[in-house]
């Protein structure tokens, strides 16, 4: 099923592999620049920006020979309208495909093309059924694994993660109140169900070409999990879908359970990330016990929010302090000690763009007041016309 | 996965790219089991600082009619004291060249310490208009606190306060936020001038920086700020005013940058200066074909351009497909 030569494939894993134990100081650079030259090569770009770049030229590419089209098919009558998504979706196929074949791989240009032609499958489809979401969702599910299992587009395999979700959630609504109903503890069991599935076929891998792919997925199904039974999801969702407004001094029912799980998965999360470890699960932990506290703050009102910064900056700080200095001396196992080889140092390079954005200096004279600089946390006050 | 990674290095050692030696090394080190937690942990501390500034500024905001005002600058100031005690404690002194302090936290309480003298001096200013009514002083003593915390603690996050704070000396903002909004130049024709000379100067300091070979590594930082903020005040220029002299004029700064910033990010081998150099000078290039298509009569054109975007498109690509190669053949070099 996948397009690329696999021993390509096997090539850009030799080179990542050498990249990162060059960065770790295990070779040196010119044996990494050798063992480059040696392999061949997928015409790839490593670096984000640049592949942003492409991508957004393969967009504007795209979007012009879709102009193109549509200039003849004008010409036409109404049922060009129809069709057209189908024909743009084809060209999207098509290019995508004579890009593979031209090793392109991860580069930019062939993202453009392969996520242009799953949009335009969603709108072709969506089109011919007059916006029928469950009919969409299981096309564009279908479209976008074909794609990702042909040229391990990992984005493609994120979409359809989505589509899958998103099939199971509107075939629940088909089932009327019931099915909104139970919807948050279906989703709960299919998100773990499907991650241990994923789990599983990971750890059965014996090639890693689809390693990445799978990882995606059952980091989709982490997430999913968590959020399927939030307390601040599951009650906004029931207000939207089934229209129970919560009257003061009630609450929604199982409560209890959807409180204490907001609470128990991050923190299950992050024992589990620690026992195992397991970057992306820590990642995730930390993001949803941040979720968990903005779940808690948006129903009640604990401390005014400036206390809170304040304490939870304290809060923060004292808990860093002490596992450094804890961790500081493990030369095995969990540590301090910064990672020869997996090091996620771009984080902290993105440091100094961070606090430009908050704490930037603004000038005073468009402000009116002398109070909005210092502080990014005035930005949002405002002034009170004292000047 | 590590399984991988182990068979990934198994295959090089097979197709002998690396030495037994360095074979042996690698799993050695692998067998550690290493679970690093330094950049989360540091994130942590980071995050920390942000969000007990903010609240400190808010909270003196809203109350700053309720508690007194000495007791405020009290606390502060012995805030601020006790940030800078350590930081002083511990630090090596002022040195030429990168220095890193030898306990990550302390990094991080200088930036706490340079925010809160920020507050200080903009809640002085408030209140008892310390500075009189000039207000740019209000803005200019940070600045120059927060330049010299930089030098002398080496610290590139409270650097880029710095230069944030030089900018809006003269009125410009310049928070990456603003910069993509774009707000700064509608209003103010002759901000476009300041902003030019300001990102003319920060290249200007660069220079001279590294002819005495003072912290050459925040080089990259003034240049990141002077590449987008020469550009993006050219650019939005270029969009928003029409006499010719000086329609003219942005256009030849714009092509100027790009030139400089085409040189200068190979001899920094700097991809990110360059990309964006590119987009930059990519956006400038269309802007000035339409204008050039606009004195032509469109009327009768638009079916041609339509047909021939998807071979601009195509070219486009093809150019910048050698423009990164290149580069990249040059920093491998």
């Amino acid at each position: 099923m996948i397009v690329y030569d696999k021993n390509l494939l096997d090539n850009l894993s030799l080179v990542e592999e050498a990249k990162s134990l060059q960065s770790a100081g295990f070779i040196s650079k010119e044996q990494k620049d050798l063992i480059k030259k040696e392999l061949p090569a997928f015409k790839r770009q490593s670096n984000i920006l640049v592949r942003l770049g492409f991508f957004l030229l393969g967009a504007f590419l795209y979007i012009s020979i879709c102009g193109v089209i549509s200039l003849v098919g004008l010409s036409g009558e109404r049922i060009f309208f129809e069709i057209c998504c189908y024909i743009f979706a084809v060209v999207g196929f098509a290019v995508a495909e004579f890009l593979a074949n031209q090793n392109y791989y991860e580069h930019g240009l062939d993202d453009a093309f392969i996520l242009g032609a799953l949009l335009n499958v969603g709108f072709a489809i969506g089109i011919t059924t007059e916006g029928y979401e469950i009919v969409i969702a299981f096309f564009v599910a279908i479209a976008s694994f074909m794609m990702y299992k042909r040229y391990l587009h990992l984005v493609s395999m994120l979409i359809f993660c989505i589509a899958v979700s998103a099939f199971l959630f509107y075939g629940m609504f088909e089932f009327g109140a019931v099915g909104k109903a139970i919807l948050p503890f279906v989703a709960m069991l299919f998100a773990a169900g499907f991650y241990f599935f994923t789990k599983n076929l990971i750890n059965k891998l014996t090639e890693s070409y689809h390693y990445k792919g799978l990882l995606w997925a059952n980091t989709f199904c982490l997430i999913l999990f968590y959020l399927s039974c939030n307390y601040l999801v599951v009650r906004e969702l029931s207000a939207e879908l089934l229209g129970n407004e919560v009257l003061p001094g009630q609450d929604i029912p199982f409560s209890y359970f959807f409180y204490a799980f907001t609470f128990i998965v991050p923190a299950i999360y992050l024992v589990q990330a620690i026992r195992t470890k397991d970057r992306i699960m820590l990642w995730i932990s930390f993001l949803a016990i941040a979720f968990s506290i903005y779940t808690i703050r948006f129903y009640h009102s604990v401390l005014p929010i400036e206390v809170a910064l304040t304490l939870g900056g304290m809060v923060l700080f004292t808990i860093a302090y002490f596992s450094i200095r804890k961790l500081k001396n493990n030369e095995v196992g969990v540590t301090f000690k910064p990672d020869r080889i997996n090091n996620s140092n771009a984080l902290l390079n993105a440091e100094a763009l961070i606090v430009a954005s908050t704490f930037g200096l603004k000038p005073e004279l468009k402000t009116e007041s002398p109070m909005e600089f210092g502080g990014g946390g005035f930005s949002g006050g405002g002034s009170d016309g004292s000047f | 996965m590590i399984k991988f990674e182990e068979q990934a290095t198994q295959k090089l050692l097979d197709k002998n790219l690396i030495t037994e030696n360095q074979y042996r090394e690698i799993t050695t080190y692998r067998g550690l089991n290493i679970f690093s937690l330094n950049a989360e942990l540091k994130f942590f501390l980071y995050l920390s600082v942000l969000l007990f500034t903010s609240g400190i500024g808010v909270l003196i905001y809203k109350n700053i009619d309720s508690i007194g005002h000495i007791a405020i600058l009290s606390i502060l100031f012995v805030l601020i004291c006790v940030c800078f005690y350590y930081c002083f404690k511990n630090s090596k002194g002022f040195q030429k060249a990168e220095t890193v302090f030898e306990n990550p936290v302390l990094e991080y309480l200088v930036l706490a310490g340079n925010i809160l003298t920020c507050i200080f001096i903009g809640y002085l200013q408030f209140q008892y208009e310390a500075f009189g009514t000039h207000y740019g002083l209000a803005t200019l003593i940070p600045t120059i606190v927060s330049f010299s915390c930089a030098y002398y603690f080496d610290n590139k996050s409270v650097l880029a306060i710095a230069i944030t704070g030089l900018a809006a000396y003269i009125g410009l903002s310049v928070t990456p936020q603003d910069l993509l909004k774009n707000i700064n130049f509608y209003e103010d024709q002759t901000l476009s001038y300041s902003a030019i000379m300001l990102g003319v100067l920060l290249i200007l300091w660069t220079v001279y920086s590294s002819r005495i070979q003072l912290k050459t590594h925040f080089n990259i930082i003034y240049l990141t700020f002077a590449l987008h903020i020469i550009s993006i005040a050219a650019i939005s220029s270029l969009i928003n005013y029409f006499e010719d002299i000086v329609w003219l004029f942005f256009v030849i700064a714009l092509a100027g940058s790009s030139y400089y910033f085409y040189k200068i990010s190979y001899e920094y081998k700097a991809i990110s200066l360059y990309v964006f150099m590119i987009i930059y000078a990519y956006i400038g290039i269309n802007i000035f074909i339409f204008r050039v298509l606009e004195f032509m009569d469109f009327r009768d054109l638009w079916i041609f351009i339509i047909i021939a975007l998807p071979i601009y498109f195509i070219g486009s690509i093809i150019l910048f497909i050698k423009l990164i190669k290149n580069f990249n053949k040059e920093i491998a070099a």
